[in-house]
């Protein structure tokens, strides 16, 4: 089953299209990533989910509810890590988190609020002011408060921009997990090697769809750099990425025993994505 | 709902409580302003009747300040990205109003009480008990409708650079419009009913009428009751601008 359906889906500001007739499925249980450049239009796409934008034409369901005309029972339901930590830098993390889990009507809130915590790895600094907590401490707290109620999707927006490595890879253990108790992750980022820690991905331009795929097969998609030396000269081909495409082109060397060394230099993910994004641009032309 | 209300007005409530400049700027600055006015009348020749404008002044001063700082206080929740979340975590626009309201209340009367209470030593003023409480109810009353329309400007306002604007289209008016130094009646009609639109008109209305020795309090029902009407047209005004869906 989808938890998410998007039919056709536009929104415009003024004159600008920021998302262009978008169709998507996302089905329940997976990490599903959106991934673009800045002003691709995953933030609008992530609020119009959310139920907090209006789109100027098109459907979309969340759980099977209208975000808008069914916001109070679906916002129960969701959770939402907008891009900014949007938290109160005057209250503590606990307190934070018991604020917006008393507007979801969280039964047992203290007991949740020390649980989410303790997934977090927050219980140390749980009464601590947000004032002195950094950018990727902000972020955790953020997911908190977006996770207190137990919601059924989880969406969030650019979860680990600004964050260093050791955080990010802490986040990414605790969405995996989250994926693995049955909750829907939907994931917006610019970050390339993040989408490889997706199950699927959706690569979005300019407000439109250019592929939508496993991370695993949008990679098949890219090209690989066959470097191919012998007797001390080196001949470049360039070759699709799937092992048949690599040993057609050996057999035109035959092995031959004189060949000392085979390397394959695969696109990597961001390269694989800008080139969609080149040939989109060249198709539009 | 009501429950949403109190949550938002307690968390207003402890943020005020723990962000001492804004606390100072809200108690201590009219209270500094008033002494500043005290400085400039005692400048003033005899007979220039300088109690006349005293209070309205003082009036003034809590409406602009409650004002502002209403309005900045909720843009920066708009700026934080707080609003937003508030709303997808479940909090109606009715609560979340509702619940600024209800956390200003206490400050609003507060910040009445200690500007009036300054107002009466500086200048020696001396009223019976009942006019102390009725020149309190018409600035306290002032103060909660300067609270609903920082309100309502600020769901105009995407960040506090925005409200800077607002200060010489409704804020200034009110100091040359509203009969604050002089008797409105001699103004263009025309001004005298822009004059008239705002709020800041009737509080001093009532309390030159509330200074008069032969003062009924009959005489200022109609002025009272526009006062506290602006609360709930403001009100309404704020729930119907305040969008929870860009």
């Amino acid at each position: 089953m989808n938890a998410i359906e998007i039919t056709n889906l536009s929104r415009k500001y003024g004159k600008i299209l920021a998302l262009n007739h978008m169709n998507l499925d996302v089905p329940e249980g997976t990490i599903y990533g959106i991934v673009g450049s800045n002003g691709a239009g995953k933030t609008t796409l992530i609020k119009a989910l959310v139920g907090s934008l209006r789109p100027t034409s098109g459907f979309v369901k969340v759980l099977g509810l209208d975000p808008l005309k069914d916001k109070w029972k679906l916002r129960m339901q969701i959770g939402y890590m907008p891009q900014m930590p949007a938290l109160y830098d005057d209250l503590s993390a606990r307190n934070n988190i018991l604020f917006f889990g008393k507007g979801q009507y969280v039964t047992d809130l203290k007991n949740k609020t020390d649980e989410i915590l303790s997934f977090a790895e927050l219980t140390s600094r749980a009464n601590d002011k947000i004032e002195t907590f950094s950018d990727g401490m902000k972020k955790r707290v953020s997911l908190c408060c977006a996770l207190v109620h137990n919601p059924k999707i989880l969406f969030l927006d650019e979860p680990t921009a600004a964050i260093d490595a050791h955080l990010k890879m802490q986040s990414w253990i605790l969405f995996r997990k989250l994926a693995q108790s049955g909750v829907t992750i939907f994931i917006s980022t610019h970050q390339m090697d993040e989408a490889m820690l997706c199950d699927k991905v959706t690569i979005l331009q300019n407000g439109e769809i250019l592929a939508v795929d496993t991370p695993g097969k949008i990679l098949q998609r890219g090209k690989t750099k066959l470097k191919i030396t012998v007797n001390n000269e080196t001949k470049i081909t360039i070759i699709d990425s799937t092992s048949g495409d690599l040993a057609t082109e050996l057999k035109k060397f035959g092995l031959d025993k004189n060949i000392s060394s085979v390397e394959l230099q695969p696109d990597n993910i961001e390269e694989i994505i800008l080139s969609i994004m080149q040939e989109k641009e060249r198709g539009g032309k | 709902m009501m429950n949403h209300t109190f949550i938002i007005a307690q968390r207003v409530l402890s943020q005020l409580k723990g962000d001492r400049r804004f606390l100072t700027l809200y108690i201590i600055a009219p209270l500094i302003i008033i002494y500043f006015l005290k400085l400039l009348i005692d400048t003033l020749p005899h007979f220039v009747p300088v109690v006349n404008f005293t209070l309205p002044v003082c009036a003034f001063i809590v409406h602009f300040l409650s004002f502002i700082l209403c309005a900045i206080l909720l843009v920066q929740e708009r700026t934080r990205g707080t609003l937003d979340r508030m709303m997808i975590a479940g909090f109606s626009k009715t609560s979340i109003i509702g619940g600024y309201t209800l956390g200003y209340f206490g400050l609003a009367t507060f910040q009445a009480i200690t500007s009036l209470t300054e107002s009466i030593w500086l200048f020696n003023l001396n009223y019976k008990t009942e006019t102390i409480l009725l020149l309190f109810s018409v600035i306290w009353l002032l103060a909660i409708v300067s609270v609903m329309l920082g309100i309502f400007i600020s769901t105009f306002a995407k960040h506090e650079g925005h409200v800077l604007p607002f200060i010489p289209l409704i804020i200034l008016p009110s100091v040359f419009l509203t009969g604050l130094f002089i008797d409105p009646g001699r103004l263009p009609f025309w001004a005298e009913i822009i004059g008239k639109c705002l709020p800041l008109h009737y509080a001093v209305n009532i309390i030159k009428e509330i200074m008069k020795p032969e003062y009924q309090v009959t005489s200022t029902f109609i002025d009272f009751g526009i006062l506290t009407g602006y609360i709930f047209i403001l009100l309404a005004l704020a729930s119907f601008t305040l969008k929870d869906t860009e």
